[in-house]
């Protein structure tokens, strides 16, 4: 009898949900300070960053408290998402050129936490969207193919489309993306069904196909790995799922010899050096940028890494090296650490194979996706034109990145509710004893 | 389930592996290689830096000033003009013509970009004119002067004097040297190359003190072995020969074998050694070595790494064939031996002085790494003394100071007409004075003559002037 008590009471414990409060004030006192000290640096004052670092703030808190207060999410992840978020505007409006860019970037997130909220309510009301996927796979086929035929070539790679010409661009690779993530996290989980899985993998290999007729390795790259290791995680068929990493292998291979752009981002990888002014200059303007950060940054607003090309998106973590120096950065780098393993952590306590892989294949993709941008922007590999999750400027990837956050939120609530549940139980039950 | 949570157990850690993978290579790369990125001559933020900050000063090793900027935002350089062109590739230029020189390689110091923040921080506070950091060197600016004027007139090569128990450099000149303040007039070819760190020579003779180490490490009964010298011997399908030509040398021991600096005897050492030991030795003194040091750019040294028949062993282990050096590595091979074999690292910043006057790095000697055993090294010390006291460096001798050295007339052409560059690198062997010398004369002979007196010259001076 006591002990059963006992047991009740450890789990409430357990129920009782970390204490946010110091997170969320470190994180919203980072955002005013930050945005006051860019306000400063003008003669006369910036309107737009005073401004910001009210808003900014605001916002956090607004959403940390009020999505809380409807659904039991797991706020550290959100406080941490929404403290990367607040690292872009930030670094944006220290290091862009016109004042517009930080400012969209703002509204791209606003957009994203819409897109956050579309995600939770998506994972906690539709709960008989399984029927659905045949219809998800063809509109997600489609989707990503639709730069073939209206799309415009950026960088080497065919994967933009238009929707208001000069104002509106959208890359369906960043969206689709999510929805990969739903169809194989619900074909892979009904484990009975052979034929389901094998329609999964052919989903999978028909957008990486899409994605290299478009020319977008980097999303390939991302689409091909999740998809690897969502199979392993459902199946448990490590040889199968070597065989298909040693696939990819092979293919990387045959694309090397195939494509002069991977050929060319190697050879600049392996020696950016030789060809300093002309292919080798991005990198090399990478490396300079992190170099001049040092340990501390050249503070915020100083240095000039508006000498990196690119240096709000592909390079945009060079140019955070050089104003906030390498330990912010590795800081940084903890945090989407932390966030990843605060999602293994929910995906771990699903207890339905859906939600479990749907969260862990979320937290796989912003993983690798981090490991990727980063890794190429400091020389470890090849660079790989893929956004650095919840900083890079661009709209499609923070939409696309927050709405994985909200699917991933709303699972994590899904978990609360059902402990909750299991604990309204116990003590019923206990009560009935007694 | 169980299965599934298991599998996202393995793929989750292995995630977060690879996030402390990329997050240490990141650290560590930017840490030991961070300020080198930074001081590439790519970096164009420098020049615009340049503009808007007033550039550190650099003075000597006493605080004779070297370089600085005026009130009207001019760089100027040392008024005496013998100390200004000495070091004039070391100190370098504002237009980075010489690619190794203070102003480019620590340009980013100079013009506080890799300052502290609190520096940066003040300077953005107070409104005033951005100032860089200073840099005192360890060169010794009269010592440079005199060691340039010293240098035999119409010819090129390069001097360095370390010191081996700091790893200090203390005069490093390069000839032909140009004037930094006076870029506008032509410039000797090749003057805005620094030879002391960019010059690859071939060492010929003074690489047999390698040679030497790789035999007393590897060959048991080295010390007793016997040559007999002919003048000529064949290996492989080549033969080696001794540059005394006429003569013979004849019967002699490794000692003597040293000290006459007998080609015939070495090529046999090396050839009982083998390609790979010597390699081996070779390469612990740094050879093939990309040399990352904080402060220097030294281009790397080589041995080759496959040597494709007997002659080339021969003619490698006498210093000749694909055999490259530059004198500030042979200054460190030479100092090593003093030092009882460890070898320093080299230093070239004493300390460096941020705008608010606080001094923010001072030099630490650190050893680059024991490059042979303290016995091998007192053993070739003695021999180096042989080959001053009655050798072939006899003119490196000082009067009351004990100089070791080894000579070598480095054949650089095929065509015999060609004259040999001349080498002497050596040492004294005084508890006061641990200085080391590197002389190379590019095609001025046989090494005993204009450069050991040359070495004893400035090796003389250093005794005098570096306090």
């Amino acid at each position: 009898m006591t002990r059963k008590t006992g047991e009740t009471d450890a789990l409430r414990k357990a129920l009782r949900r970390a204490d946010t409060s110091l997170l969320l004030s470190a994180v919203t006192l980072f955002q005013a300070s930050a945005m006051l000290l860019l306000t400063l640096r003008t003669q006369p004052i910036d309107i737009q960053s005073l401004l910001l670092a009210f808003a900014m703030p605001a916002v956090t808190l607004l959403c940390v408290k009020g999505l809380s207060k409807f659904w039991k999410i797991d706020r550290v992840v959100l406080t941490l998402v929404l403290f990367l978020c607040s690292v872009s505007v930030v670094t944006l409006t220290a290091i862009s050129r016109a004042s517009v860019t930080p400012l969209t970037q703002a509204l791209y997130i606003a957009a994203g936490l819409v897109g956050l909220v579309a995600g939770i309510l998506f994972i906690r009301l539709l709960r008989h969207w399984n029927r659905w996927k045949i219809l998800f796979m063809v509109l997600s086929v489609g989707f990503i193919a639709l730069p073939l035929a209206i799309g415009e070539t950026k960088f080497g790679a065919k994967n933009w489309i238009t929707v208001v010409p000069d104002l509106v661009t959208i890359q369906p690779s960043e969206f689709v993306k999510i929805s990969l993530m739903v169809v194989l996290a619900a074909c892979l989980s009904e484990r009975q069904s052979r034929a389901m899985m094998v329609l999964s993998i052919l989903f999978g290999a028909a957008l990486c196909g899409v994605l290299l007729l478009e020319r977008d390795l980097g999303a390939l790259l991302l689409y091909f790995l999740t998809t690897v290791i969502l199979f392993f995680l459902a199946t448990s068929n490590g040889w199968l799922s070597l065989a298909g990493l040693g696939a990819g292998a092979a293919g990387a291979v045959g694309a090397y010899f195939l494509f002069d752009l991977v050929k060319e981002r190697v050879s600049i990888w392996r020696n950016p050096w030789a060809d300093a002014a002309d292919s080798g200059y991005q990198l090399i303007q990478s490396l300079i940028a992190i170099g001049s950060g040092g340990l501390l940054g050249m503070g915020l607003g100083l240095g000039m890494p508006r000498m990196i090309p690119l240096y709000h998106s592909d390079f945009v973590f060079a140019a955070i090296c050089e104003q906030f120096g390498m330990v912010f950065a590795l800081c940084l780098l903890a945090v989407y650490a932390l966030i990843i393993l605060r999602g293994i952590s929910i995906a771990m306590s699903c207890r339905d194979g859906f939600h479990a892989l749907l969260a862990f294949g979320i937290v796989t993709i912003l993983g690798l996706q981090t490991l990727l941008i980063v890794g190429g922007n400091i020389r470890l590999i090849p660079l790989t034109g893929v956004t650095l999750p919840f900083i890079a400027s661009g709209g499609s990837s923070m939409v696309s990145c927050l709405t994985g956050v909200g699917m991933l939120l709303g699972i994590s609530s899904l978990n609360a509710d059902r402990d909750e549940d299991d604990v309204r139980r116990a003590s019923w039950q206990e009560g009935e004893c007694g | 389930m169980r299965e599934l949570r298991r599998n996202m157990r393995l793929i989750g850690v292995l995630l977060v592996c690879l996030f402390v993978g990329v997050g240490g290579w990141f650290g560590y790369t930017t840490w030991t290689q961070g300020a080198r990125w930074a001081m590439s001559s790519s970096n164009t933020r420098l020049n615009r830096a340049k503009n808007s900050v007033v550039m550190g000063s650099i003075t000597d090793r006493d605080g004779y000033p070297l370089a600085w900027t005026d009130e009207e935002g001019q760089r100027r350089y040392s008024n005496d003009f013998a100390i200004r062109l000495a070091l004039s590739q070391t100190v370098g230029d504002t237009l980075s013509m010489s690619g190794t020189g203070v102003q480019t390689f620590f340009a980013s110091t100079l013009v506080g970009m890799s300052g502290s923040v609190i520096d940066r921080t003040w300077q953005w506070l107070s409104g005033e004119t951005a100032r860089g950091d200073d840099i005192q060197l360890t060169v010794d600016a009269r010592l440079s002067g005199v060691v340039a004027q010293n240098f035999p007139s119409g010819y090129t090569g390069a001097v360095v004097v370390i010191n081996y128990k700091t790893g200090e450099i203390l005069a490093p000149v390069s000839m032909p040297e140009y004037d930094p303040g006076n870029m506008a007039t032509s410039v000797p070819d090749t003057a805005y190359f620094n030879r002391c760190l960019q010059g690859r020579y071939t060492p010929g003779s003074t690489f047999k003190i390698v040679t030497l180490a790789a035999a007393l490490e590897n060959l048991p009964g080295a010390l007793s072995h016997a040559f007999t010298c002919s003048g000529s011997r064949e290996f492989g399908n080549g033969a080696v020969t001794c540059l005394s030509g006429t003569k013979a040398h004849g019967q002699m021991d490794l000692r003597s074998a040293f000290a006459e600096s007998c080609n015939v005897s070495f090529a046999t050492l090396s050839y009982e050694l083998g390609q790979n030991a010597l390699l081996r030795t070779a390469e612990a003194f740094g050879f093939n070595d990309d040399f990352t040091f904080s402060d220097v750019v030294l281009y790397a040294s080589s041995f080759p790494k496959d040597i494709g028949s007997v002659s080339e062993l021969a003619w490698s282990g006498v210093g000749q064939g694909r055999v490259l050096v530059t004198p500030l590595h042979m200054a460190m091979i030479a100092g090593a031996v003093a030092n009882g074999g460890v070898m320093m690292e080299p230093k070239l910043v004493k300390q460096i002085t941020g705008s608010t006057g606080l001094p923010r790095l001072r030099a630490t000697p650190g050893a680059y790494r024991r490059v042979m055993s303290a016995s091998t090294a007192s053993i070739i010390g003695d021999y180096m003394e042989d080959v001053v006291t009655y050798g072939t460096g006899t003119r490196a001798r000082i009067q009351g100071y004990t100089v070791c050295g080894k000579t070598g007339s480095a054949e650089t052409s095929d065509d015999k007409s060609v004259e040999t560059n001349a080498w002497f690198v050596g040492y004294l062997a005084e508890e006061e004075y641990p200085y080391a010398v590197a002389v190379v004369l590019e095609k001025a002979g046989s090494g005993g003559n204009l450069a050991a007196t040359l070495a004893a010259k400035a090796l003389m001076e250093a005794i005098e002037l570096v306090g």
